[in-house]
């Protein structure tokens, strides 16, 4: 494992993995993963398909239970605690197949992510109204906040998706593809939002397959192959080591 | 004695109750159609048998004949003709399960509309029952029922193991996308698993024309039994919903060893609640919690 | 004519608080429930004996039903916390058997298979309704209400709780939702509000007995919610109006003989649902499509 650059310990580490595995029946999807995530730093993951970075994911939020190892969030262990609660614990993500709540506009998609589900009824507080209006203005979405999210063209609905993170008060973000399909001026866009909210102290970790994507979002770059970590460091040292490049484009 | 007895009902019911439980889960797990009017089928089965053989007096073969046609004929053309214009715009579970309820209304209105509201039976000599050893009576329409249900899923087993429609039937039911791939149709595939799911009530509804007797609105509690065995069984496995048909068959008899007769059907659901709350994948099915 | 005409609302009043409960769980969170009749049948029962035996002041039998059908329902909740809709359906069955075994053996509690009869005419606030006028009004406006609380759900938070589990169920669980909480609360809201059906029906029929409870009257529910329409409120109640004003329309029809009317009004609205589900899947209400909106 190489090692992280200086300037980046001195971020506060949020989430530690510790020597995670994942096992499916016979199958080793994740082997003995380390990973820390620091505050306000871009972590890009990325690995040739399979490679296990969706499992990971999935182990980090709850919706999977890791086979042995540890995933620490500020200190607190996630071990066995449920997707919801872990949510509420101040961990987000988005899914690489968008997971929208379709059949509910875009304005009820942002809404719903602020209000408790536990509680039958809420006021709306004012602090939710101006979540909400700064949210749509961010995402450039207040246009459309009535029309239904299956409705939507396909980059406004990769803005939804990262619209409901943001509505949240997640401090730590898990994107899954977020970006993939977009064109260039969303692009910039997206890449202009992020960057400020990894600015306002938040972490962010993204899968990401498209290398422009990894060279312009990343501060840190970690690389799986078939559910190991291979190496973490800048972006430069990992995508121009020749090894990890034959792995990526697959002749090993 | 008693329990003797009891067990020796129970394994006549239970093995009436593993193949329509059976025909059931072929349809659910190869079309993932929730169909309800299963007990329809049932209806209509025994009492075309019961019109052909009784009143008509056709005979036994062409009774058994006319009977397995109307069952299959019910069957594949509820999914012709409802099913499959459902699924064409959007069918989800429950338009589907709605749609298949309704056809379940209109069948027992209709049935109780030519022949009446009450309780008709097919009297054979079958049916009466020889008291074989002191206490214990059993009917020859009891081994008659344990013989056609082994036969059946005899039959099944072959059919699923060496016939190619049989083979594609399993692939549909593993994997529905994957079958144009290989040149199969769909659709006839879910026609075929239709047929062959509700010709499997025939047996069973015969056998019930000769002993309990049947009525419009029996077909309530078949639907009941299929649709419990079916989770109880495993959702996708053919061999647990037999299997839990089996289970309900003895429930049913052997607790009336306990429990006065009116629960003895509430005994069948105390068992499905159990299960759904411990073990919702059932005997062998694959886990079914959301 | 009128006392026949108030007669037929009251009855219609009971139906369509009975199929706007069942549409907020089947429309509104995915559960579809064949136990409706059960909760009814809690209402009716726990209203009756608490008339008959404690006290005629309709805010406490209210009070005692409501209670009592929420805490039963946690029985169906809990399977519908295990098990998706689709396989749902069974346990809802076989409460709804269970439910019917109870009512009709529990003589004790519930009078068997002869019922309870004698309620004493409920009171509130001193005044004793006695007259149908009197349960005409009542009937509106708990009807209303319960339109009212529907409607607050739905279009709140909660509804979009419900949606949001309904529309991707992962994804409300990486955004914060308790499944478990919101699918357990729905059906105890709906369960407790059904309630109220059987308490008006409890004391405006004067008399409770297993006939009511059965399953036939749960797919009748059903029937009214899908015919009316599961994505909107409104939906249930046209459903009720529509399936309740069929035996009425029947009777003009000169040539349905009569001791056939209860089959031929079955026959048309299982028909109806059939020939629904295959080109109108909203229902009445909602048209073609099936997805819902507040």
């Amino acid at each position: 494992m190489r090692a992280a650059q200086s300037s980046i310990e001195a971020n506060k580490i949020l989430l530690e993995v510790r020597r995670l595995h994942k096992s499916f029946g016979g199958l080793q999807a994740i082997t003995d993963v380390n990973l820390d995530l620091p505050s306000g730093i871009i972590t890009t993951l990325v690995g040739p398909n399979g490679a296990g970075k969706t499992t990971l994911f999935n182990m980090i939020t709850g919706h999977l239970v890791p086979t042995s190892g540890t995933v620490h969030w500020l200190g607190e262990s996630l071990n066995g605690i449920a997707p919801w609660r872990i949510a509420r614990m101040g961990i987000a993500r988005t899914f690489q197949d968008l997971r929208l709540f379709n059949h509910m506009t875009v304005q009820e998609n942002i809404e719903t992510v602020m209000e408790r589900s536990s509680w039958l009824w809420q006021r709306r507080s004012d602090a939710m109204k101006q979540k909400l209006e700064q949210v749509l203005e961010e995402t450039e979405l207040a246009n459309k906040r009535h029309e239904r999210a299956v409705d939507l063209a396909y980059a406004e609905r990769k803005f939804l998706s990262l619209a409901r993170i943001m509505a949240g008060d997640a401090t730590l973000w898990l994107l899954d593809e977020p970006a993939s399909g977009l064109d260039p001026r969303s692009f910039d866009r997206f890449v202009a939002l992020l960057k400020s909210h990894a600015q306002r102290g938040v972490t962010i970790c993204i899968i990401e397959h498209n290398l422009d994507i990894v060279i312009r979002l990343s501060d840190t770059v970690a690389f799986l192959d078939q559910g190991k970590l291979l190496a973490q460091g800048s972006s430069e040292d990992i995508l121009k080591d020749p090894h990890l490049a034959a792995i990526y484009f697959g002749d090993r | 004695m008693l329990y003797l007895q009891l067990l020796v009902n129970g394994i006549q019911t239970g093995a009436l109750y593993a193949l329509i439980a059976a025909g059931f889960s072929l349809i659910f797990g190869m079309t993932r159609i929730f169909h309800a009017a299963h007990g329809a089928t049932f209806t209509i089965a025994g009492f075309v048998f019961y019109e052909f053989y009784a009143v008509l007096e056709w005979g036994l073969m062409p009774s058994i004949l006319a009977c397995a046609v109307a069952a299959g004929l019910f069957g594949v053309l509820l999914n012709r003709w409802v099913y499959v214009i459902i699924q064409r715009h959007e069918g989800s579970f429950f338009t589907v399960f709605a749609a298949s309820f309704g056809a379940v209304i209109v069948v027992q209105n209709l049935i109780s509309i030519v022949f009446g509201k009450g309780m008709v039976t097919v009297t054979t000599s079958l049916s009466r029952s020889v008291e074989l050893i002191p206490g214990l009576y059993v009917a020859p329409m009891a081994f008659i029922a344990v013989i056609a249900a082994i036969v059946c899923f005899a039959l099944l087993h072959y059919l699923f193991t060496h016939t190619n429609m049989g083979v594609a039937l399993r692939a549909l039911g593993e994997n529905p996308g994957l079958i144009d791939v290989f040149g199969l149709n769909p659709k006839s595939l879910g026609n075929y698993a239709f047929l062959i799911g509700s010709v499997l009530v025939v047996p069973a509804a015969i056998l019930t024309a000769a002993t309990s007797g049947l009525n419009p609105a029996m077909g309530h509690h078949v639907m009941m039994i299929s649709i419990a065995a079916t989770i109880v069984g495993g959702v996708g496995s053919l061999r647990g919903a037999a299997l839990a048909g089996l289970l309900f068959g003895l429930a049913e008899n052997l607790s009336l060893a306990f429990v006065d007769p009116q629960w003895s059907e509430a005994v069948t659901f105390i068992i499905l609640f159990l299960f759904i709350i411990f073990r919702p994948g059932g005997f062998y099915g694959r886990a079914i919690v959301s | 004519m009128l006392a026949y005409l108030q007669n037929l609302l009251v009855l219609f009043s009971i139906n369509a608080i009975l199929a706007l409960t069942l549409n907020f769980i089947m429309g509104y969170a995915g559960i579809f429930s064949l136990a409706q009749a059960v909760f009814f049948g809690i209402g009716a029962y726990t209203a009756a004996f608490v008339a008959l035996n404690y006290t005629d002041s309709l805010l406490v039998c209210m009070l005692a039903a409501m209670s009592l059908s929420a805490l039963v329902s946690m029985a169906l909740a809990l399977p519908a916390l295990r098990v998706r809709g689709e396989y749902f359906v069974a346990a809802s069955l076989g409460l709804q058997m269970i439910g019917v075994t109870i009512f009709s053996e529990w003589k004790s509690v519930t009078g068997g298979l002869g019922g309870m009869v004698g309620i004493p005419p409920p009171v509130l606030f001193g005044y004793t309704f006695t007259s149908i006028t009197d349960f005409l009004m009542l009937a509106g406006v708990i009807l209303a209400g319960i339109l009212v609380i529907t409607s607050l759900l739905v279009r709140g938070s909660f509804g979009r709780s419900l949606m949001a589990i309904r529309d991707s169920e992962s994804a409300a669980q990486a955004y914060g939702k308790s499944v478990n909480t919101v699918k357990t609360l729905s059906v105890a809201v709906s369960a407790g509000l059904a309630a109220l059906g059987g308490v008006l029906y409890a004391f405006y029929m004067s008399f409770v007995n297993v006939e009511v409870f059965t399953l036939d009257m749960s797919i009748l529910l059903m029937a009214m919610v899908i015919i009316g329409g599961t994505g909107t409120l409104i939906g249930p109640v046209v459903g009720a109006a529509i399936v309740m004003a069929l035996p009425a329309a029947l009777t003009y029809l000169p040539f349905i003989p009569p001791g056939e009317l209860g089959t031929i009004q079955q026959i048309i609205y299982g028909a109806a649902m059939v020939i629904l589900m295959m080109y109108r899947p909203g229902g009445v209400v909602g048209g073609r499509t099936k997805g819902k909106s507040a």
